[in-house]
Formats: structure tokens, C-alpha cells, sequence
């Protein structure tokens, strides 16, 4: 910090101003306050006044107002969020049994194409019976036939 | 031979404050000014100023039984009168939702006030302008910086009163004027 001849620094002298300035606008600040205090008319006292019963009173409404708007806020986007759900779950509860109805169905069908398959291809276990008793009734009828003819 | 007379100092001084209590309307009259003048200064409304100080004349007549005597009426007093503002100005904080007060108080009812004997019309107008600077920068200080800022200029108390009136070590109070005066300043620099 550089000093001038003259023993001044304008830097420390601008900070003294400054202070004596801060100073002065405090004690008008002050005197400001203090005489409005004074004017301001006095209130008779009375243990239990009204005043302060209903500083007491709004003191109480202000969180019963914020638990009323939480309220009314909050149930309007639970219900909404609740009915938002149950139609979701009726989505997918049509959806499930959508699509077991279409797993029936093709279940069905398949069946019906195994069923057929096998009726198809597999043989009646009885047939070569069947076969043999055919082939009997046709050399019985035969001989028959030969008999008589010699006959 | 000091201390007993320190100790009957005491006594006389508990007994004196003692008796000023059981005179709870002249109590009233006489405390009144100040506690109103240290609320209208720290909340800048003067409908809450109003309500507090009787709210805290109430505080003191239903404790009464309970004071000792220890500290002066005023220490007392105004200590009750600090513990209702940090309550008003939290539950001010809470109420975020009212923007405007009702009763506060107009930059010009504080700026309006200033005396005359300034030498020029222009500087009586930056006092006014520098004035209602301070008065809204107090708003924006912490309910104990304004409690000591306002106690310090308004009141003009010493900083070891303040101490005992707000219960704080004499290091603490002059942090929170410190830090109070730092940013009122800082606002005043708009104001210049």
C-alpha cells in the first residue's frame, strides 16, 4: 500500500467515508423506527385479548388450510391413479384370457389334427380278425358251391 | 466485603423487579414502547408488531410466578418478545403461499421520517432512499441477526446487554452484527 507524501491514502480515507456514511444512515434508520414506534397508538392491554386469540386462531387455521389443499390434491390424484390401475388391470386380465382362449382354441385344433392323424394312420386292432373271418365265410361258401355241384 | 455488597445489590435489584411485576398495568405501560419498537423494526409489519407485543405481555403476566428475578423486567421482556419474532418469522417462512402482508409497512413511512436539518433537498433524498434501503434489507437478515441488529441500532444497546438479552456469548453477538452489517451494506450499495 502506497502512501502519499502528504501521509493521505485515498483507499483508507474512501473506507472511512464510507463507514462514516453506514454510520450516519443507522442513526437516522434508528431515530426513523423509534419515532414510529412512538406513534403507533397503544392497544389497552387485557389478558386473553381478541388480537391475540385470533393470531392463536389463524396460527392453527394456516396448517389446517395446507392439510385441506394437501387433501384436496391429493385425493383427486390417488383416485385417479387407483381407477388408472383397476383399468389397467382389467386390460390385462381381458388380455389373459385372450390369449388363453386362443391357447383352447389352438389346443383344440390340435387335438382334432392328432385325433385324425392317428385315426388315419393307425390300424383297427381288430382288423386282421375281421380279415380272417371274411376269407373263412368266402372258402365256406366255396366248398359249398364244389359239393354241390358234384352233387 | 465486595461481594456481600455485590450480593445485596443483587437482591435489592431482584426484590425492585419483584415489585415492578406486581404492577402488571404500569409494566405494560412502561415496557410496552420499547417491545413494540424492537418488534415493528424486526418484522417490518406492524400488524404482527402489534399482535406480538401483546402476545408477549400476555407470555409475561401468565410466567410471572415463574420470574426470579435474575435478569432485569426489560432483559426478560424483550427476551420473550425475540423467542415470539423467531417463531412469527418461522411460521412466516411455512406460509409460503401469502405473498403480501397485510399491515406491513410502507418504505415511505420509514423514509418519510427523516429530520430536516440536512443542507440540500438532494441529500435529504439519498437519506430517505439509504434509509428505506436498511429498512428492507432487515427483512432479509436471519431472525438472530436482526434480533441483534435491531437491538444494536434501534435500541441502542451495548453489545454485552445483548448478549444477556439474547442469552448469547459476546463473540456469537458480534458475528451476527458482523455478518448483519455485512449485508446490509452490501444492499445500501444499490441504494447510492
Amino acid at each position: 500500500m502506497k502512501f502519499r507524501k502528504d501521509g493521505k491514502n485515498p483507499v483508507i480515507d474512501q473506507g472511512r467515508d464510507e463507514i462514516r456514511e453506514l454510520a450516519e444512515v443507522l442513526g437516522l434508520y434508528g431515530s426513523a423506527m423509534r419515532h414510529l414506534a412512538e406513534r403507533a397508538p397503544a392497544r389497552p392491554f387485557a389478558a386473553g385479548s381478541g388480537p391475540a386469540r385470533s393470531f392463536h386462531l389463524r396460527l392453527l387455521l394456516a396448517p389446517a388450510l395446507t392439510a385441506l389443499i394437501a387433501i384436496g390434491i391429493l385425493v383427486p390424484m390417488y383416485s385417479y391413479s387407483h381407477h388408472h390401475n383397476v383399468i389397467a388391470r382389467e386390460h390385462a386380465k381381458v388380455a389373459e384370457q385372450t390369449a388363453a382362449a386362443v391357447a383352447n382354441v389352438d389346443d383344440t385344433v390340435l387335438m382334432n389334427q392328432i385325433d385324425s392323424e392317428l385315426s388315419q394312420d393307425v390300424p383297427d386292432a381288430l382288423q386282421p380278425l375281421a380279415d380272417l373271418s371274411a376269407q373263412a365265410t368266402t372258402s365256406t361258401t366255396v366248398s359249398e358251391k364244389k359239393n354241390a355241384s358234384h352233387e | 466485603m465486595e461481594e456481600i455488597a455485590g450480593n445485596e445489590l443483587a437482591i435489592e435489584k431482584r426484590e425492585q423487579a419483584m415489585l415492578e411485576l406486581a404492577d402488571f398495568d404500569e409494566v405494560v405501560r412502561v415496557y410496552r414502547p420499547r417491545i413494540l419498537r424492537f418488534l415493528l423494526s424486526s418484522l417490518t409489519d406492524r400488524d404482527a408488531a402489534e399482535t406480538l407485543t401483546q402476545e408477549t405481555f400476555l407470555k409475561a403476566w401468565a410466567a410471572r410466578q415463574q420470574f426470579r428475578g435474575d435478569s432485569s423486567l426489560s432483559t426478560w421482556l424483550t427476551r420473550i418478545a425475540v423467542n415470539l419474532m423467531r417463531d412469527h418469522l418461522r411460521s412466516r417462512s411455512l406460509r409460503f403461499w401469502q405473498k403480501t402482508r397485510g399491515a406491513s409497512l410502507d418504505v415511505l413511512d420509514i423514509s418519510d421520517w427523516i429530520p430536516d436539518g440536512r443542507s440540500s433537498p438532494e441529500s435529504q433524498t439519498l437519506a430517505r432512499t439509504q434509509v428505506a434501503a436498511v429498512w428492507q434489507a432487515v427483512d432479509k437478515l436471519s431472525a438472530q441477526q436482526r434480533a441483534v441488529f435491531v437491538l444494536r441500532f434501534v435500541d441502542e444497546m451495548e453489545l454485552d446487554e445483548i448478549a444477556r438479552t439474547l442469552g448469547m456469548n459476546l463473540s456469537t453477538v458480534k458475528s451476527h452484527l458482523y455478518r448483519a452489517l455485512a449485508i446490509i451494506r452490501e444492499r445500501m450499495g444499490g441504494a447510492r
